[in-house]
């Protein structure tokens, strides 16, 4: 069981009214107080902190972020960054569109690579997927002791909430596990676990007037346990109570509902997982979700290399593809970020049809909200094996997807604990991926 | 929140300098350590033995069978070749249920006196206290009854009590109950479905392994031994050693989880069972640890000669199948997999290290020699050191003998802070997968003494939970959650959890249809056995045969059907792997208990929603909150189970005569205490203004005390 700090700090006194008094509130009738609405005030309030960053190139292009997570590492060496020699794999460099090379598993890919950046010289240190995969997900390495938030809660605290009801950050076939960081609970992403159930129970069994009975009665016998010395668990537990009311109320549900989309959209997409997630997260950031995280397992290729890459690395193709076209086809492409995320790569060399596990380099890919297209960053050096000259470390890549959100980096806040803290964990943005 | 965001913003941006000083000087506020008399010495426990007997039912059947458990009207009994067996006693002869009684008895005789436990417990209390003392805090005040009788049950059991259970123990006037209720619950059925949603967590207990490969021997394997209460260096040496296929041999589903990867394996070995953090080794030397990447290696190599993968069977089937074109390729692969699922030790250790090892102390490419890393200089002259190399085919053995010594430094150690980590909420070192540092902790003295308990327990983490359960450190009131990263925790108390997926679930269960559900166990690994072709040459008929026995046994209505497909949180199709009790289903769902549904379930069911892991890496449950959660508790299939007119706790509180009575007893169910004289009086008057006996029990299970243990 892992622990959390919430701040205090952080909180509106506003958005402390007890629990009781909200839950009452919803439930008798009455009107919630339109906190979200100050979201608005707020955005032309005078003397906003003037991020250090605000002048550089693709400051704030990205109005929204659709983070895609490879669980498992990918093998850059077999998907954006080809060799040859002794490191090749099992597929060939074929030329993709924007001047560039991938190989044969991706031709889908190869056909949109003209709209994207990839990025070949990523570079880690940790080798095991769990504390990479938490690097890669928060720019920050696993400290026993400290719970580092996701871009998505960084974004809510500089920028507020995305929407009046909807969530500001929503995660597709993983679980939140504390995204929020140390920021309040209330910036926790939303889970999906299942892109195509959506967001399930959201009407209630039993009659508006039963509702409102129950929730009235809740709100009077909650309170034995609220007025003892408050656990900041106990507490996020009230936040999301006084969230799910809210929720419960928006008429902007059905951007969980990727059935509405037309039949012809579902069926381009595909049925996997990854394809019915990356069409829920287009829905969402569409409808006013700020940052969306997809992820999709099967990337750990240890063995049977080529087959899998066929079927999971073929899937990931015709679902990427198809997710940056039909932004571009909306509109939302310049104004939307799309970042393809793996905790790391995979070895030059192969280990009984497969390869081990490679953290020294590997491949990231960045498209819209700002980006350059069709432009290659970095290098990694011939074999595949280390970056050729500076690399990119996961903490960059997180300053890199802030600095385009329109987030102040190298800028500290003060966590609950006292401690300084920067997104990215101090690193600067890779400003040359911008146009 | 913006404005206020801003405003954070602005006045954090001013005063940042002034807090990072403010940080650091925080930060180098240590601990006061002092000094402790040492704890008194911990008489060991016997040399267990198993009690075997030859069984026998009223029409005169008799079976010979190893004695697990007795729990109620429920026998559990294993027979020599490691199958369990759960049912009513009514079936057997009257002399051998008095034997049963009796074995219970006997069992309990090889556990810790009163006087011991006494003596055990006050030593933490007293270790505790004096860093307590010398940090200027103090334990807690005393946990009220309420509060023990809801966290025991909760940690014991598993599930909260029911309002039967909660009323007893509260109107009992016994100077002892608090001891007695601790035995009572640790020697249930209830602490073993617990204990196996503790260990799945944290040995990845997976249904299917591979691509869709199913495992429950390994879920069977574990819960046998669980309910026997096998030892944890017993049990642990058993799953690091064991050999054969895992459709015969469960307790191969350990080491085959990694089956290909057999690096990754070892490094979750060895956080998992001494909490060294060898992860960072394995590609390059630790930052900040002593390990190098040699040291991973070298441990590795204890496992080079171990092949997890029959690659020759695989082809072997293949080829034998195309002698009958008609035979369904699925059903071909899918026993040829099952089959290669095995570990075997070669006559050959192969690691290597790696092509891109870059360090001097060793050559790329070159052969690993197997070398055991040590913590302090003087591990190395320990007599467990003294490991024979020599025969490939031994490696993993003697790693295993090495592991689970008490003399290994760190493997008590490690078992012994995970179980306080149960009990209290936090390690006393923290993380608890990584205790190379052992100095980190909150009270080395107090790290040291439950060490010693572990090991005078022989390993029996039932009887270190009991000495740690009747310490007044335990029966404190809990503390909130402490910010570790402003100070250690030193145990004031325990800290107020939410309930973890399982415990919540089970408290659910426990409400909508009592105590029943604590006797309903699922076993499918006996199908799996029909799966398993005969030693020797593959031929066609025996692919054939293997292949009608698993239809036979998944498709026509044996334990292991259903359960895969089961959408939405459903596992309807699991019906017919119960053992002993059968299952009740409402809503969809079964309502067994978590440890005997799918593991994990489905990405859709309460458990997943709430926080069970999905059992890829070891620990992967969390707690944190959703409004998904919620929605769920509150609209969902959840929400209606509560709201029930069958639901037990419902039922239990129409049997009462008065409306006080009635939410009394709802109150206990819930949340294992009586309302106070303002919530029987909101409450009634609810009563009386449309709200019903279902809506009552919905609101106790919204309420965040439900969810909490305090």
């Amino acid at each position: 069981m892992s622990i959390h700090y919430p701040s205090d700090l952080l909180r509106n006194p506003e958005d402390r009214r007890s629990f009781i008094e909200k839950c009452a509130k919803v439930s008798f009738g009455l009107s919630v107080l339109p906190f979200f609405s100050r979201i608005a005030e707020a955005a032309e309030a005078p003397g906003a902190v003037k991020a250090p960053n605000a002048d550089l190139p693709g400051f704030g292009k990205a109005k929204r972020v659709i983070f895609l997570q490879l669980n498992g590492g990918m093998s850059h060496i077999d998907t954006f960054d080809p060799k040859t020699g002794a490191s090749k794999g099992p597929g060939t460099a074929v030329s993709a569109k924007g001047d560039m090379q991938l190989t044969s598993y991706l031709p889908e890919t190869a056909k949109i690579s003209d709209k994207v950046t990839v990025i070949r010289s990523m570079t880690a240190k940790v080798g095991v997927h769990a504390s990479a995969s938490y690097i890669m997900r928060t720019g920050f390495e696993q400290r026993g002791t400290v719970q580092h938030p996701t871009i998505g809660a960084w974004a809510q605290h500089f920028l507020g909430a995305s929407h009046k009801t909807l969530p500001s950050s929503v995660t597709v076939n993983r679980s939140s596990n504390h995204g929020n960081g140390w920021f309040p609970a209330a910036y926790s992403p939303l889970p999906i676990l299942n892109p195509t159930d959506g967001l399930l129970d959201t009407k209630s069994a039993v009659g508006e007037e039963l509702v409102a009975k129950r929730a009235g009665l809740l709100a009077q016998l909650d309170i034995g346990f609220e007025g003892k010395p408050m656990d900041e668990n106990v507490k996020s537990y009230n936040e999301f109570y006084e969230t799910t009311f809210q929720l419960m109320k928006s008429s902007d549900l059905k951007a969980f509902d990727i059935s509405a989309e037309p039949a012809e959209v579902r069926a381009r997409y595909g049925k996997s997982k990854f394809g019915q997630g990356c069409l829920l997260a287009r829905r969402l950031v569409e409808n006013g979700v700020r940052f969306v995280e997809v992820a999709i397992g099967g990337w750990d290729m240890h063995a049977a290399l080529d087959d899998r890459l066929t079927d999971v690395g073929g899937d990931f193709d015709r679902v990427f593809a198809t997710l940056i076209k039909d932004l571009e086809s909306k509109g939302l492409l310049d104004s939307t970020l799309v970042v393809v995320a793996t905790e790391f790569g995979r070895k030059p060399s192969f280990e009984g049809g497969g390869r081990g596990h490679h953290p020294l380099v590997f491949s990231s890919v960045l498209a819209g909200g700002g980006v350059k297209r069709g432009y290659v960053h970095g290098a990694s050096d011939a074999k595949g094996y280390a970056p050729d000259g500076d690399g990119v470390s996961p903490g960059s890549l997180h300053a890199t997807i802030a600095h385009a959100a329109g987030l102040p980096v190298q800028t500290d806040i003060i966590t609950p604990a006292g401690r300084p803290m920067q997104i990215g964990n101090k690193a600067k943005p890779v400003t040359g991926v911008f146009a | 929140m913006r404005i206020f965001a801003l405003i954070a913003c602005l006045t954090l941006g001013v005063s940042a300098q002034a807090a990072v000083k403010q940080a650091g000087k925080k930060a180098a506020d240590p601990v006061i350590k002092v000094v402790a008399p040492p704890a008194a010495p911990v008489a060991p426990l016997g040399e267990r033995t198993a009690i075997w007997h030859t069984w026998t039912d009223k029409e005169g059947q008799k079976v010979d069978a190893q004695f697990c458990g007795l729990s109620g009207d429920y026998i559990t009994i294993q027979t020599r070749d490691g199958k369990t067996y759960h049912f009513k006693t009514d079936i057997l002869i009257p002399e051998d249920v008095e034997f049963a009684s009796n074995c219970v008895v006997r069992n309990r005789q090889n556990s810790f006196s009163p006087a011991i436990i006494a003596s055990a417990a006050a030593d933490i209390d007293r270790l505790v206290g004096v860093v307590l003392a010398a940090n200027k805090q103090a334990l807690n005040a005393p946990a009220t009854d309420e509060q023990f009788l809801r966290r025991i049950y909760i940690d014991a059991a598993g599930r909260v009590p029911t309002a039967k259970e909660a009323a007893t123990f509260l109107s009992s006037n016994a100077p002892d109950k608090r001891a007695k209720l601790i035995d009572e619950l640790v020697f249930s059925p209830s602490y073993s479905m617990q204990m196996f949603n503790w260990m799945a967590d944290l040995l990845r207990v997976k249904d299917t392994f591979g691509k869709g490969v199913p495992a429950f021997t390994f879920e069977d394997w574990l819960k046998t031994r669980i309910a026997a209460n096998t030892p944890w260096d017993k049990l642990v040496f058993e799953m690091v050693t064991a050999d054969g296929r895992l459709c015969d041999n469960g307790a191969t589903g350990f080491m085959l989880f990694d089956a290909e990867m057999p690096l990754d394996g070892v490094s979750n070995l060895m956080t998992t069972f001494l909490g060294t953090n060898m992860a960072c080794a394995q590609c390059h030397d630790h930052p900040l640890a002593e390990w190098k990447q040699r040291d991973f290696y070298q441990m590795a190599a204890f496992f080079g000669a171990t092949s997890g993968k029959d690659s020759a069977i695989l082809g072997a089937v293949n080829k034998a199948a195309k002698g009958d074109s008609g035979l369904p390729k699925a059903a071909v692969k899918k026993i040829a997999e099952m089959n290669s699922f095995r570990l075997e030790d070669m006559e050959k250790q192969k690691l290597t290290f790696p092509k891109d090892y870059k360090y001097k102390d060793a050559k790329a490419g070159e052969p690993v020699s197997p070398a055991l890393i040590a913590w302090e200089k003087g591990d190395k002259s320990l007599p467990i050191y003294n490991v024979n190399t020599k025969s490939p085919a031994q490696l993993r053995d003697q790693f295993g003998h090495w592991l689970t010594s008490p003399q290994n430094p760190r493997f008590a150690t490690n078992i012994a802070n995970r179980i306080w980590k149960k009990a209290f909420g936090l390690g006393v070192i923290e993380p608890v997968n990584d205790i190379d540092d052992l100095t980190v902790a909150s009270s080395t003295e107090l790290m040291a003494h439950l060490t010693f308990v572990m090991k005078a327990a022989k390993f029996d983490l039932r009887e270190v939970q009991r000495v740690i359960y009747n310490s007044k450190t335990y029966q404190a009131s809990a503390s909130a959650t402490p910010d570790l990263g402003k100070a250690k925790y030193l145990f004031n108390g325990p800290i107020v959890r939410r309930l973890s997926a399982e415990e919540a679930w089970d408290s659910l269960i426990v409400t909508a249809v009592g105590t029943y559900a604590d006797n309903v166990l699922l076993r499918r690994g006996d199908d799996l056995k029909a799966m398993a072709l005969p030693a020797g040459k593959v031929t066609l008929a025996e692919v054939k045969s293997a292949i009608e026995r698993t239809q036979k046994a998944f498709g026509g209505g044996g334990k292991a059907a259903g359960g895969k497909k089961a959408a939405g949180g459903s596992n309807l199709g699991l019906a017919n792997g119960y053992e002993g009790a059968k299952p009740v289903s409402r809503f969809s769902m079964m309502l067994a208990r978590a440890s005997e549904l799918p593991q994990p379930s489905p990405e859709t069911h309460f458990l997943r929603m709430w926080g069970q892991g999905d059992r890829l890496l070891a620990d992967s449950s969390t707690n944190d909150g959703s409004v998904p959660q919620v929605l769920q508790m509150m609209n969902g299939s959840v929400g209606k189970l509560v709201a029930d007119s069958r639901s037990a706790a419902v039922i239990d509180a129409m049997k009462e005569k008065t409306p006080d009575a009635q939410v009394t007893s709802l109150y206990l169910s819930y949340l294992s205490r009586k309302p106070t004289g303002k919530e029987l009086a909101v409450a009634g008057k609810s009563l009386k203004d449309g709200i019903g006996l279902t809506d009552l029990a919905w609101v106790l299970a919204n309420t965040r005390e439900f969810l909490f243990v305090q």
